[in-house]
């Protein structure tokens, strides 16, 4: 029971990483109705971003910071992967997707994935084949609340996510921005008509999106401690699956599915030999697809999302 | 009998010798240097010296046969393809277009191959074909010259004018080889002057110079009948056997512009006789020999290690298949398939399983392992089988999504497979994989490692059939169909195309041909483990059907070799120049090394597909050598205006009722 509920709380601090790159595919699908292959790979290197900007700033992987410095720091190489990978994000959207908004629909498809590619191997020229390692310099604080033990990482996580989160929800409700946006999800030529304009609009959720992914690719590393060029297919996939989960298009639905699919991640782990050849451990990618193929059979709108007919 | 025949006369207007000099100077060049500075002439020697002379030489009397079969064959077809495109021209190219066209597309690949190999050598050329295919049609737009027959230039030819094109086409053939044979002339005796020509050969020299003229008149005459089959006759009364009568022309007026100008490629005389489908014939006459002799003439064309090339070419191969697979899930039914590589894998697995001490370990069936090898080919079957049951078990369920969703399934159950192959290491001794895979069985063959003969006959016969295969599925009822989902799922369905069968039939019928590759290559290898079947190879299958030209069999069968060149010999290649502290490359590569410790160009493939997969979806989506079809489709908007057919002209007006009247 004690490791259920330990998982519990693992779960639950890599579910909001994995929401934050899911609101990427959910806001860019929404609204183009493109599988962004290239946004895992940007979350990869918002991860490694991060690193670079801690050395620059002199923190390595010994160094402890505290109080203001710890702060400054912190916020530093967030905000440093945020706005860098905002931008790798738009100069994508420009280059690659946007000469091909007309084109037939597996164009930008297939151009995304040779983004993937490309932003694969930079990272792989950028910082090796091996595991980087990520400085730890959030203090190693354990909360035990009965037999689970709570690290602050966890927490930090789960703060950053949830501010984001809800930054984002009041960006899209409130303000104009944010309505011009959700009006191009609806219906991309009658926004135009009204006077939106719509290249801005998609450039600004490509933006929004590979931020989000930038600010999970320094959550990850706090949380993990190290990071690598290949991270980006397999969790991006699991995100996109928490974007299905949800109900892709719908934001609400892609935090909540973050979560539940962090959650079974982590549960899976539990899965005993007897069941699965080796464990749970080395199958929980397989567990996950399961999952999307499910949902994608019983309930192709996902859980908070409604159903669209096909547009013609 | 009144045959209304069209006022363009063929011949008035041209020159015949300055047609003959067109085209014998196009072909000379590259014949010459294909003899003179690579080996043809040295084969046609030693062919010569080791079987008329007796003089050993350091091959095999198989070897010698063979070449000399295919020296014949391929002479004989360059002479007969002089006559034939004398004939076909009607003269309205200018020199210098078509020499540039000859230089582009078959001297500087000459070269290349000459250069650097025949793999890389011809993805160089893909390479610079690309870019001479961009640069020219930027130019042609520029100057608002059409490429291609003109619907105009498509004259009824009377008797007499066929019997002009028969006289064009003889000379062409007689003054061609006449051609040849004296710079041979000339080139042997400074050879033999110089010393490098055995006394003997003489005999053989005065012999060529004399015959290759009478034998070019005869094949030239040959050409000729090859052209004048493709011209259209005025109708008579059953005598218009092997000619295009009127009706085709009628026929030709009343389709769309673009679709006409495809049709207008079959017929004589062509703008574009080059690339006419008289002329491609031949080249397929050309190919099919090189493909069936290859293995002989290889040592002769490039030295020693025909093993070893070999067995490279035989990877290629069933890279080929796995394109020509996926393009019909990708190209034909439009369906993104970003797991391909599981039922490769499946397929691979199927026979390595079977086909190893693992069978028996599995079932406690032992099957003695001296007639394993014979159950390959049943079991080549069987496999195919398997992989398409796992297409139909995946599609089942995940086809009635939508385009992007499926991308993404078949993406999880790519990775999902080596996992399962991975974990499930009763079955498949895990990550160790199975070794010790059989060889197939057939009388006499030696298929052991060292004989990559064997190897290469096979998957070229595989590759014919599923090619034949493919050709026979994209002309069915299932292959329109699939091309009508592709293009519009609603409408298809709209016209009674059921569109779940049709498309588990597509992601069926393309597993089976990856399960025919699978089982060849976990043969050939001779062991398999799961680590190589991964997402990257996924994207590679893919780049090879986009760049190629999504749907078009020609095409994803060029991808597939470039993408095999790319990723197995030329990155290589050029990490080993980097390694070379003489060579250009050396200072580049240490500049980049520089700025990324991890950098040599083996490390950057993905970058290269990606970059390329990209460059391609933005400035050429339908592919290096798109399917007319689909070229239609991307290009319709930017070439034509409004296409005009015969519903378009109104009633009444003039060319309503085209007036052409026969009888």
């Amino acid at each position: 029971m004690s490791l259920f509920l330990q998982e519990l709380v693992v779960g639950i601090s890599t579910g909001a990483i994995y929401a934050l790159i899911a609101l990427g595919y959910t806001m860019v699908y929404g609204i183009i109705e493109l599988i962004n292959f290239a946004h895992g790979d940007i979350f990869m290197i918002g991860s490694l971003i991060s690193i670079v900007i801690l050395d620059l700033l002199g923190i390595t992987t010994t160094s402890q910071p505290t109080g203001f410095t710890l702060l400054a720091v912190m916020l530093a190489a967030c905000l440093g992967s945020i706005v860098l990978c905002a931008i790798l994000g738009m100069v994508i959207e420009r280059v690659a997707y946007r000469p091909l908004r007309n084109a037939p629909r597996l164009a930008p498809l297939i151009s995304a994935i040779g983004v993937s590619l490309i932003l694969e191997d930079i990272g792989k020229l950028w910082k090796g084949v091996n595991n980087v390692p990520f400085p730890q310099i959030f203090p190693q604080i354990t909360y035990n609340i009965g037999p689970v033990n709570i690290s602050g990482v966890n927490i930090l996580v789960l703060i950053v996510a949830v501010v984001l989160m809800v930054a984002l929800q009041w960006f899209v409700t409130s303000t104009r921005t944010g309505r011009a946006m959700r009006a191009v999800a609806q219906d991309r030529e009658a926004a135009a008509l009204m006077g939106v304009n719509v290249d801005r609009v998609i450039s600004i959720t490509f933006l929004i999106g590979a931020g989000l992914a930038g600010a999970a690719g320094f959550v990850y590393g706090l949380q993990y401690g190290s990071t690598i060029f290949s991270l980006g297919l397999p969790i991006g996939l699991v995100a996109f699956t928490a974007a299905v989960l949800g109900g892709i298009g719908n934001i609400v639905g892609a935090m909540l599915g973050g979560l539940l699919i962090g959650l079974i991640d982590a549960l899976s782990t539990l899965i005993p030999d007897t069941v699965l050849p080796h464990g749970g451990t080395p199958w929980h990618n397989a567990i996950i697809f399961a999952i999307l193929i499910l949902i994608l059979i019983f309930r192709p709108s996902g859980l908070l999302g409604q159903h669209t007919p096909e547009k013609v | 009998m009144s045959t209304l025949i069209s006022p363009h006369v063929l011949l008035a207007v041209r020159d015949n010798r300055q047609l003959l000099l067109k085209w014998i100077v196009a072909l000379l060049v590259p014949l010459a240097v294909f003899t003179f500075l690579w080996n043809g002439e040295a084969m046609a020697n030693q062919v010569l010296l080791g079987l008329f002379v007796g003089v050993s030489t350091s091959f095999d009397t198989i070897t010698l046969i063979f070449a000399a079969i295919f020296v014949v064959v391929f002479y004989a077809v360059i002479i007969t393809l002089s006559g034939y495109l004398v004939a076909a021209d009607s003269g309205q190219r200018s020199v210098v277009d078509l020499w540039l066209d000859v230089l582009v597309y078959i001297l500087v690949p000459l070269f290349l191959v000459i250069g650097t190999g025949l793999i890389i050598g011809l993805a160089l050329a893909a390479l610079v074909w690309a870019i001479y295919l961009y640069v020219r049609s930027r130019v042609f737009t520029k100057r608002t010259i059409k490429s291609g027959a003109m619907l105009s230039e498509l004259a009824v030819l009377a008797e007499e004018q066929r019997g002009e094109l028969m006289r064009r086409a003889v000379l062409g053939g007689f003054w061609f080889a006449t051609a040849f044979a004296v710079v041979s002339l000339v080139l042997d005796l400074i050879f033999y002057v110089v010393g490098q020509l055995p006394d003997i050969l003489l005999v053989w020299v005065v012999l060529r110079t004399i015959l290759l003229p009478i034998v070019g008149y005869f094949l030239g005459y040959v050409g000729g009948l090859a052209a004048v089959r493709r011209t259209i006759a005025a109708k008579t009364n059953g005598n218009g056997r092997g000619v295009t009568n009127v009706s085709k022309k009628r026929r030709l007026e009343v389709l769309s512009t673009a679709r006409a100008l495809e049709e207008a490629k079959d017929l004589v005389p062509n703008d574009l006789p080059l690339s006419s489908t008289g002329a491609q014939r031949f080249y397929l006459l050309l190919l099919t020999a090189f493909i069936l002799f290859y293995p002989f003439i290889d040592p002769f064309l490039f030295g020693p290690g025909t093993g070893g090339r070999l067995a490279g070419y035989g990877d290629a191969g069933y890279y080929v298949i796995l394109a020509l697979g996926l393009n019909i899930v990708v190209g034909f039914a439009g369906l993104l398939d970003l797991g391909y590589v599981a039922f490769f894998a499946i397929g691979s697995y199927t026979w390595a399983i079977f086909g190893s001490t693992q069978w028996g370990l599995l079932t406690g069936l032992t099957i003695p392992l001296n007639t394993i090898g014979w159950y390959f080919w049943p079991m080549l079957l069987v496999t195919a089988l398997v992989a398409a049951f796992f297409g139909l078990l995946l599609g089942a369920p995940t086809l009635r999504l939508r385009g992007d969703y499926l991308a993404i399934v078949t993406l999880g159950f790519g990775e999902i497979v080596p996992v399962i192959f991975l974990e499930l290491d009763q079955y498949t001794n895990g990550a160790n994989g199975i070794v010790g895979v059989e060889s197939p069985h057939l009388f006499g063959v030696d298929w052991s490692g060292f004989t990559p003969g064997p190897y290469y006959y096979l998957i070229v016969v595989l590759i014919v059939l599923v090619i034949f295969a493919n050709i026979r599925l994209r002309d069915s009822r299932l292959g329109r169909a699939w091309v009508a989902i592709r293009e519009d799922e609603i409408a298809a369905a709209s016209s009674g195309v059921n569109l779940v069968n049709t498309k588990l039939l597509a992601f069926a019928a393309g597993a089976f041909f990856s399960g025919i590759a699978g089982a060849y290559h976990s043969a050939k290898l001779g062991s398999i483990t799961p680590d190589s079947f991964s997402f990257g190879d996924s994207v590679i299958y893919l780049a090879m059907v986009v760049i190629g030209g999504i749907g078009s069999i020609p095409g994803v069968i060029v991808g597939a070799l470039t993408v095999y060149a790319i990723n197995q010999f030329i990155l290589a290649q050029l990490d080993t120049l980097a390694a070379d502290p003489a060579s250009f490359l050396h200072a580049v590569s240490a500049a980049i090394v520089q700025v990324f410790p991890g950098f040599t160009f083996g490390n950057v493939r993905n970058l290269v597909f990606g970059v390329i997969l990209v460059i391609v979806m933005i400035f050429r989506p339908e592919g290096f050598i798109p399917s007319a079809r689909r070229k239609r489709e991307l290009r319709r908007k930017e070439e034509e205006g409004p296409e005009v057919g015969s519903l378009d002209v109104v009633p009444g007006a003039p060319g309503f009722e085209s007036e052409m009247r026969i009888e």
